[in-house]
C-alpha cells in the first residue's frame, strides 16, 4: 500500500471567543479512512467547503492533521524528520486549480520546473537539472522552447502542464490533484485529463483527484469517495458508484450534474434540491445532509450515521438499503 | 442574414462587431454576429474563454470598456440599441433589459439592504410608491425561495450565502418584468446542486413573466438544460446555430463536434478516453481572412484559409467549407 489515512482529523486554529481565551481548533475534516494503491486513482468529490482540499493537503502534511495518522508506504509520516519529509516530497506531489498563480512570474519555465531538484537531487549539475526539466516538459507535451518562456507567455492549459511537469520532476509515486482542470476550457480540460491518465499508465503513478465534477471524476478514477461537510458519506469502486450511488447525497450530486443532452436535461427541470447547506461553524447534530435530504426522518436529525459496509462499498446513512 | 424565426422578433441583431483599440493594434472580439430572439425564447451562447460571449452581452447593454466599440445593429422595439444616446439606452435598459453576472457582488451594493436595492428599480422605472415597491420586492424574494423573505429583505448582501445571493440577483433582474434577461455565466461559481436550483428557478420565472433570455456559458450541460436555441461561438464568430435538441443530436461543425466529444458525461462508456481538440482556444487578435477554427481543425484544407459563409437551412446555420447542412 502506498498511502493510508487512519481516522484522520484536520482543523484550523481560530481565535478564541473572548479576549484572553485560548485559540481553539475549528474541525474541518472528521475521521477519514482511506487507502491508495500504486497506479490507482482515488477521486474525492464534494461541494465547496466540504473539506476536500484540506484533506488533500493533510495527506501530504502540508496541513498538519489534528488527529489520526497518515502512513506513507506503511510508515507513519509523523515519525519522519523534517529533512526526511523534504526528501520524501519528491515522491508525493501536488498540483492546484489555478495553474498560473502557482508559477513564479519572474522565472523561466525551465527554472520553475527544475527548481525542486535542488532539494530532491542536489548532486545534479545545473545543466543536468535543465535537461531533466526539458524532458519533464516534453512528457507533458510542451516542446523544448517552453523552457525559455515566462509564465505570462503561456495559456492556462499550458500553465497546468507546466505545473504537472514540475510535479513529475522528482519522479513521484503519487500526485494529489486539487481541482486541476476546473479553471480550464473544455477542450483543454480534456487534454489535461488524458495527459494525467497517460502518465499514470506510463509511470504507475497513483493519483488523488479532488474535484467537484462527477463526470470528470468518472473518467479518471478507480475508486470514488464522497465528502459532505467534512465527513465521508460514501466510498465505492467506480463501476458500482456510477451504476447507482447508495447515499442520498451522492444521488443528489449525480442528479444535479448538467449533461450535454437537452432531452434529458429538460425532463429533469424542477428536481433540484431545496434547503440550505449548514455552516461548518454550526454543523448539525445528526446527519450532515439531513437539512437537504429528501428522505430525511426524525432519526437523521437526531443521530449521525456511521459508515457501514455493503460489499465493496461503504455508505453513512441510516436508511441505505443493501445493493442487490 | 440573421436567422428569422416564425414569430415576430423581439430583438434582431445584425452583423454585430466589437473592436477594441490597443497600443499593439486592434482586437476584434466579436466578428459580424447575427441572431434573432423571439419573445419568451431562451437563446444559449456557448464558447470557450475569449470567444467573445460576454462582449456580445456588454455591447447590447452599453457596457463595453472605454477602448471598445460596437458596430452593426441591434434592433429592439424598432430602435437600434447600438445607436442610442446613453440616456435613451438607460431608459430602455431600466424598463426592458436586465443583466445578471457570474459574481452577484458586482451588481449588489454591499452597503444597501437587499429589499431597498430591489425596490429602487421599481420606484425609478415603474413609478411605484416606496411602500408598493417594498411589498413587491418582498414578494419577489419569497418567490425566489429566500426563507423568511420579509425579515431577510432588511439584511445586507454579505448576510446571504452564494446560492441565495444569486437568487436575489435573479429576483432583482426579473422584478421589473423585463422583456429580455441577459445572463453571463450566472451559475459558474456555484456548486452543482445549487446551480441546478438556480437554473430551474430562472427558467420557471422567465416563463412565468414571459421574459426572453440570452444565456452565455461555457458549459454545454447548462445550455442543454436551459436553451431552446444555441449559438456556438469561436474566435468571435458564429460557427453553428440551431435548435438545442437538433444541434446536440447532430452537430455539424467540427468545433461543435469536438466540444461535445471533449465534454465528460455520466453517460459515457466507463473506459472511454475523452475526445480532444489540439491547440488552445483563439482569443482576441486582428480580423481574420479565414475560418478562425482552422488552426485547430483536424479536417482543415486549403479552402479554410478563406472565410466560410454562414449557410442557413431551416432552423440551422453553419459556417464551414467542409460540412454541409
Ligand atoms: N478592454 C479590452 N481591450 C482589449 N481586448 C479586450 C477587452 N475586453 C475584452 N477583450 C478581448 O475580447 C475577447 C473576447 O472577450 P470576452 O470577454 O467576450 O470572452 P468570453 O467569451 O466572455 O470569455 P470567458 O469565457 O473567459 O468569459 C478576448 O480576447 C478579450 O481579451
Ligand atoms: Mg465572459
Amino acid at each position: 500500500m502506498l498511502l493510508e489515512a487512519r481516522d484522520l482529523d484536520v482543523g484550523y486554529p481560530v481565535a478564541g471567543a473572548g479576549l484572553f481565551s485560548a485559540a481553539r481548533i475549528l474541525p474541518i475534516v472528521h475521521g477519514v479512512n482511506l487507502t491508495l494503491e500504486p497506479g490507482q486513482t482515488l477521486g474525492i468529490v464534494g461541494e465547496s467547503g466540504c473539506g476536500k482540499s484540506t484533506l488533500g493537503r493533510a495527506l501530504l502534511r502540508l496541513t498538519m492533521p489534528t488527529g489520526g495518522q497518515v502512513l506513507w508506504q506503511g510508515q507513519d509520516m509523523a515519525s519522519f524528520s523534517a529533512s526526511d519529509l523534504r526528501r520524501k516530497r519528491a515522491e508525493m506531489q501536488i498540483i492546484f486549480q489555478d495553474p498560473l498563480a502557482a508559477l513564479d512570474p519572474r522565472m523561466t519555465l525551465g527554472k520553475i520546473v527544475s527548481r525542486p531538484l535542488a532539494t530532491f537531487a542536489p548532486e545534479l549539475s545545473k545543466a543536468e537539472r535543465l535537461a531533466r526539466a526539458v524532458k519533464a516538459l516534453e512528457e507533458v507535451g510542451l516542446s523544448e522552447d517552453f523552457a525559455r518562456r515566462y509564465p505570462h507567455e503561456i495559456s492556462g492549459g499550458q500553465a497546468q502542464r507546466v505545473g504537472i511537469a514540475r510535479a513529475l520532476i522528482g519522479r513521484p509515486k503519487m500526485m494529489v490533484c486539487d481541482e486541476p482542470v476546473s479553471a480550464l476550457d473544455v477542450s483543454i480540460q480534456a487534454q489535461v485529463i488524458n495527459l494525467l491518465m497517460d502518465l499514470q499508465e506510463r509511470m504507475g503513478l497513483a493519483l488523488v483527484f479532488i474535484s467537484h465534477n462527477l463526470a470528470v471524476v468518472r473518467h479518471i478514477s478507480h475508486q470514488v469517495m464522497v465528502m459532505c461537510l467534512g465527513h465521508v458519506v460514501e466510498v465505492a469502486p467506480k463501476t458500482d458508484f456510477y451504476a447507482g450511488p447508495l447515499h442520498p447525497y451522492s444521488q443528489a450530486l449525480m442528479e444535479a450534474v448538467p449533461e450535454p443532452d437537452p432531452v434529458r436535461e429538460k425532463g429533469r427541470r424542477g428536481t433540484a434540491l431545496t434547503g440550505e447547506l449548514p455552516s461548518v461553524l454550526n454543523p448539525p447534530k445528526g446527519c450532515v445532509f439531513a437539512t437537504r435530504c429528501p428522505k430525511a426522518q426524525a432519526l437523521c436529525h437526531a443521530e449521525r450515521p456511521v459508515l457501514r459496509s455493503f460489499g465493496d462499498r461503504q455508505a453513512a446513512c441510516h436508511f441505505v438499503e443493501s445493493p442487490t | 442574414m440573421p436567422l428569422t424565426p416564425t414569430t415576430a422578433e423581439l430583438l434582431s441583431v445584425t452583423d454585430l462587431t466589437v473592436r477594441f483599440s490597443q497600443p499593439q493594434g486592434e482586437v476584434v472580439a466579436v466578428d459580424r454576429v447575427s441572431f434573432g430572439l423571439a419573445p419568451g425564447e431562451v437563446l444559449g451562447i456557448v464558447g470557450e474563454s475569449g470567444s467573445g460571449k460576454s462582449q456580445i452581452l456588454f455591447s447590447l447593454m452599453g457596457l463595453l470598456a472605454g477602448n471598445g466599440k460596437a458596430g452593426g445593429q441591434a434592433v429592439f422595439q424598432g430602435q437600434d440599441l447600438l445607436a442610442m444616446t446613453p440616456d435613451a439606452l438607460d431608459r430602455v435598459r431600466g424598463a426592458h433589459l436586465s443583466m445578471i453576472f457570474q459574481d452577484p457582488m458586482t451588481s449588489l451594493n454591499p452597503y444597501m439592504r437587499v429589499g431597498d436595492q430591489l425596490a429602487e428599480g421599481l420606484i425609478v422605472h415603474k413609478r411605484m410608491t416606496k411602500a408598493q415597491a417594498w411589498e413587491a420586492a418582498v414578494a419577489m424574494l419569497d418567490r425566489v425561495r429566500i426563507p423568511d423573505a420579509k425579515r431577510r429583505a432588511r439584511a445586507y448582501p454579505h448576510e446571504f450565502s452564494g446560492g441565495m445571493r444569486q437568487r436575489v440577483m435573479i429576483a432583482m433582474a426579473l422584478l421589473a418584468r423585463p422583456a429580455i434577461l441577459l445572463a453571463d455565466e450566472p451559475t459558474t461559481a456555484l456548486d452543482v446542486t445549487i446551480q441546478a436550483q438556480v437554473l430551474d428557478l430562472m427558467a420557471e420565472l422567465a416563463r412565468e413573466i414571459g421574459t426572453a433570455v440570452i444565456l452565455v456559458t461555457h458549459d454545454l450541460g447548462v445550455v442543454a438544460r436551459m436553451a431552446d436555441r444555441v449559438i456556438v461561438l469561436y474566435g468571435g464568430r458564429v460557427m453553428e446555430e440551431g435548435r438545442a435538441e437538433e444541434m446536440f443530436a447532430s452537430p455539424r461543425h467540427p468545433y461543435t463536434k469536438g466540444l461535445l466529444a471533449a465534454t465528460p458525461r455520466l453517460a459515457d462508456a466507463l473506459e472511454a478516453r475523452l475526445g480532444t481538440i489540439p491547440g488552445t482556444p483563439r482569443s482576441g487578435g486582428a480580423m481574420l481572412a479565414g475560418c478562425p477554427f482552422a488552426p485547430r481543425c483536424t479536417q482543415k484544407q486549403a479552402v479554410c484559409e478563406t472565410q466560410p459563409a454562414l449557410v442557413t437551412r431551416g432552423s440551422r446555420q453553419l459556417a464551414c467549407h467542409l460540412e454541409a447542412l
